[in-house]
């Protein structure tokens, strides 16, 4: 991977070491609670400890470290993809079957496997191998149960990577407030072990249903590989499988599975979430209008939210970012920060005003600019309260009539019917739903990548509003216009997809956290303007804004704008 | 320089008018209202899942073991009887290893409340916005009215879950949103100041609750707008919200009980939290790490942050307020210590008056220069001039404001927007609510 991917690939690897750290913990404990005798606690602590320093522990950690590995390369390679945007059912449907999925669902099956026999050669058990001396016959028989438990971690492993990865990823979710690591790691413990034990109920009762109707097939393909009889009383029957008991071993091992993955998980976010700074002006780090630059990747968030924090609490980097550099005098710092972030709300502004408008996103201006009216996006025809039937598209339209007369040809009139043949097929029930295009795809696909946003403006904001009292060179006050305009563009794009009544139905969201991620985003962009407004109250007669922006501006200075 | 103070009517001529009167609240069926109805005879399995439903699976096993009530089951009475006994032992067995659960909901609030008599005056609480003139005041009847200056339409902000409301607080950096603190959790209102004719729905509200964090007994927004702080006297973790993701982080510090209140400072670098014991703790914004201190006798009852990050503080029961401040040192670390700053011991005035004593509630203006200050004893309010020159915090007395006939003061706070001076809001027991302005005004 290359620099962008640095900090990340970084994080991953320390996070994989808390992780093996953590597993050594639940192992050590795992071994102790196996042998649990509390009428004489000195031999079960003795015999405890020898276990925990004795090889068959170390070569287990080793294990258990290299599948964490495993688990950490998986997980880096599904958040470095970016969402995809699947804008038809079919498309999502193909999608699902793609090498890299298939591969690592066998890996993940495959790790299923080994965790749970590490389990399960922990805690002691006597289901570790397949085989056994037969009783009754001269020769070696199978050992059903532990045929029942490692197909078990196959499936545990595959079901936990379908759910985990392919049916509902989570994004990265960055906490409001970031707590020192061992506390948060106090703090999930318990709902790790709770949500570990009760979400493996489901997966155990599939998997035994899944035994009762198929268990005999891979029970005959491994006895006759093997060459071993079958004595014992079969398994894919429920009496059978109930009075064995080995269901209870099952749940265990596979609530075990699942602790040691959640913990893994939590570990990850815990780590990768971590707030960084990052310097101002540096020749050989990483500086802050850098990480901005990248935007939806991971750098780009780190760098959001550190632009946020050190706008709220770091008075030393904000005195940076108002310094002038030295020969010249041009503060290089500033801009280079106001442009990145300028770019990031403007191009997500630019987004939201394509969808609303329902066109391709538009990089070339078609309109001429009216002075004073740069606000407005040039796709609708009302600008402000009346209709300008003198920029009417339809002008567009007349001017290049003249083009289309020349080619009428056989070639075209059989290309429009066909076209028109298969807008016909579309609109048919089964068809347009596979095939349709899903109506607010677009517009959570873009809410997703919302949370740089927020963070950018309330640092622009609160950095503006600071340099009230701590600017000397004036740096911020000649680019307070822009900022101000910039956020009441984005506002007014945003009251686009709330306003009540006017909403066309592929803004209608389903999602939960999308419609959140959109209240979440509204409510920053307002806080951020209001910052401004209530911090420059004042003055705000003295800067110089278009009338359109001022008149926005008139509802946060009375504060009457919810 | 000095000032003179004078309370003109006219600076709040524009101000609202509010008088909460019993014909103003709405009925609601209350543990208190039980005894106006008469008893009907129902059968027996009706009345115990009925009290089931409403009151709990344990009151349900007293009535079914109560020999009174329960004529036809012996059985099924000393079966509950024994069960009750077990559970009794483990619910003392709970207390005593946590005692800051003993009471429930509404008891727990009372207990703890900055407002006199929590359950029973008129208004339970008020709040001011932080930016224009504009005041939330929950009544007894648990709704939130909402009373703008110059619009004479009130919002009534009510809804099923908001029960037993402790505290009141707007969002700073905004101009419509409202939390507030209830038994069940926090509920945010969105009040749009522009419908000046529809009363808020249920669908304005979001309730934010989480198991084991109720009831809550104080909300506090961050003053950059993007936190939310609620406390639970029975949560020994402090939550922090992000109302709109609806998501909380819980700060737990397991030593001393549950949170009562929290306060954040002006520059909300640090928050001062007060448990339900001896223990208070000064959270710092940036590592989110506390800072624990003890108080000398009870729970830390009032507290208020002022200009530069200065700190008053009063405990239950003494007559006293410490300051806290934090100097840096010549070696350039910081040292906090906190000294005594005031006494209050109980006076009799020349008029008959006590005034004095353990104190209630304190509250600061936001520009630091008046102080005002509720006793447990004494039905006068008193307010003070603090000044800060020189890192010395100087206190002085300023007046005394009393109520008409024998109304008591129930609680009250400064506005935030005052330019002229201060406002103090007083909530007088008769259901009265009074602005008291204090004009600054320099004079030589």
């Amino acid at each position: 991977m290359d620099v962008t991917c640095d900090i990340f690939s970084k994080r991953l690897i320390i996070s994989v070491l808390w992780n093996i750290g953590l597993q050594a913990v639940i192992a050590v404990m795992l071994v102790g609670f196996i042998q649990i005798d509390i009428l004489h606690p000195v031999s079960w602590i003795s015999s405890s400890i020898n276990d925990v320093f004795g090889w068959k522990m170390s070569i287990n950690i080793v294990l258990l470290g290299l599948v964490s590995f495993f688990q950490a390369y998986i997980y880096g390679c599904y958040y470095v993809k970016p969402l995809p945007k699947y804008f038809t059912r079919f498309s999502m449907f193909l999608s699902l079957f793609c090498a890299q999925n298939i591969i690592f669902s066998i890996l993940y099956a495959l790790s299923g496997y080994f965790t749970m026999s590490l389990y399960s050669s922990l805690a002691k058990s006597n289901f570790n191998t397949l085989k056994k001396i037969c009783e009754n016959y001269d020769g070696q028989c199978l050992l059903e149960q532990s045929l029942f438990l490692q197909m078990g971690g196959m499936w545990m492993g595959l079901y936990y990577f379908l759910n985990a990865h392919i049916f509902s990823p989570t994004t990265l979710t960055f906490p409001h407030i970031y707590q020192d690591k061992f506390q948060q790691i106090k703090l999930a413990i318990h709902s790790i072990l709770s949500c570990g034990f009760k979400s493996s109920i489901i997966p155990v009762v599939y998997y035994c249903i899944f035994y009762y109707f198929w268990g005999h097939k891979p029970r005959n393909v491994v006895s006759d590989v093997y060459g071993l009889y079958l004595e014992d009383k079969p398994l894919d029957n429920i009496l059978n499988l109930f009075g064995s008991g080995i269901w209870i071993g099952l749940w265990f091992y596979t609530s075990l599975f699942l602790i040691s993955v959640y913990a893994m998980r939590t570990v990850f976010n815990i780590v990768l979430t971590e707030p960084m700074k990052f310097p101002i002006e540096s020749s050989k780090k990483l500086t802050l209008h850098k990480a901005i630059a990248q935007k939806s990747q991971f750098n780009g968030y780190l760098g959001t939210q550190d632009l946020k924090i050190m706008s709220l609490t770091d008075t030393v980097r904000r005195k940076e970012i108002f310094t002038l550099s030295q020969p010249g005098g041009h503060p290089r710092n500033w801009n280079n920060l106001l442009q990145e972030c300028l770019k990031i709300v403007n191009d997500f502004s630019k987004e939201l005003d394509s969808i609303n408008g329902d066109m391709k996103p538009v990089e070339i201006e078609m309109l001429p600019k009216r002075p004073g009216s740069s606000i407005t996006p040039k796709s609708t025809l009302y600008t402000g309260n009346l209709r300008n039937m003198a920029y009417s598209p339809q002008l567009h339209e007349l001017k290049e009539h003249n083009k289309n007369k020349s080619e009428h040809t056989l070639i075209s009139a059989i290309k429009e019917e066909f076209n028109i043949l298969v807008q016909r097929i579309r609109q048919k029930p089964g068809i347009s739903y596979l095939f349709g295009e899903l109506t607010d795809t677009r517009l959570k696909f873009l809410l997703m990548q919302a949370q740089p946003v927020m963070w950018t403006c309330e640092g622009l904001a609160f950095i503006a509003a600071a340099s009230l009292k701590e600017d000397k060179y004036g740096v911020v006050q000649t680019d307070l216009p822009i900022v101000i305009s910039t956020l009441i563009n984005l506002k007014q794009n945003l009251d686009k997809l709330t306003k009540p009544g006017l909403v066309p139905r592929k803004h209608i969201l389903n999602d939960s956290f999308a419609l959140k991620m959109k209240s979440a985003l509204l409510s920053s962009v307002k806080l951020s303007i209001y910052k401004i407004v209530i911090t420059f109250s004042k003055y705000i007669h003295e800067i110089p804004l278009d009338p359109d922006v001022q008149i926005a501006i008139q509802p946060f200075l009375i504060c009457k704008e919810a | 320089m000095k000032y003179i103070v004078a309370a003109m009517p006219d600076m709040t001529k524009k101000h609202p008018i509010i008088n909460v009167t019993r014909d103003l609240h709405h009925h609601r069926t209350s543990d208190e209202n039980i005894s106006m109805y008469i008893d009907v005879e129902d059968n027996l399995l009706k009345k115990i899942t009925s009290v089931w439903y409403k009151q709990g699976f344990l009151e349900a096993l007293s009535v079914a073991a109560d020999p009174s009530v329960n004529r036809e089951s012996p059985t099924l009475a000393v079966t509950a009887s024994y069960i009750l006994k077990v559970a009794n032992i483990l619910t003392a067995f709970r207390y005593f290893l946590q005692p800051h659960l003993k009471d429930i909901g509404p008891k727990i609030v009372a207990n703890y409340s900055r407002t006199r008599n929590w359950g029973q005056v008129p208004v339970k609480c008020l709040a001011w916005h932080p930016h224009t003139t504009k005041i939330a005041v929950a009544t007894v009847d648990d709704n939130v009215r909402v009373y703008c200056s110059e619009v004479t339409f009130v919002s009534t902000l009510k809804c099923k879950a908001q029960g037993h409301v402790s505290s009141l607080n707007w969002r700073p950096l905004s101009a419509s949103e409202l939390a507030v603190g209830c038994e069940q959790g926090v509920i945010v209102w969105t009040v749009d100041p522009n419908l000046m004719f529809t009363k808020p729905s249920s669908s304005n509200a979001v309730l934010l609750k989480k198991n084991g964090h109720s009831p809550v007994t104080d909300v506090s927004w961050s003053p950059n707008g993007d936190l939310l702080i609620s406390c639970s006297g029975a949560d020994t973790s402090m939550l922090v919200w992000d109302t709109a993701m609806e998501t909380a982080i819980p700060l737990r510090r397991v030593a001393g009980g549950g949170n009562v209140f929290a306060r954040w400072s002006f520059d909300a670098s640090k928050i001062f939290t007060a448990t339900s014991s001896i223990i208070f703790r000064i959270w710092d914004t940036k590592t989110w790490t506390p800072e624990r201190w003890c108080a000398r006798g009870h729970r830390v009852v009032a507290a208020c942050w002022g200009p530069d990050n200065i700190l008053l503080f009063a405990a239950k029961g003494e007559p006293m307020v410490y300051a806290l401040t934090t100097t840096s040192l010549l070696s350039g670390s910081q040292t906090t210590k906190a000294t005594p700053a005031l006494d209050v011991t109980k006076v009799e005035l020349s008029s008959g008056e006590p005034v004095g004593g353990p104190i209630l509630d304190m509250c600061w203006d936001p520009t630091g220069r008046y102080m005002a200050m509720l006793f447990e004893e004494s039905h006068l309010v008193a307010v003070f001039c603090t000044t800060y020159i020189m890192m010395q915090l100087k206190i002085d007395p300023c007046c005394f404001v009393t109520g008409v006939e024998d109304e008591i003061p129930c609680t009250m706070a400064f506005q935030q927007n005052f330019n002229d001076g201060a406002c103090l809001t007083i909530a007088w027991s008769s259901g009265r609510v009074q602005h008291f302005p204090i004009i600054y005004s320099e004079s030589y």
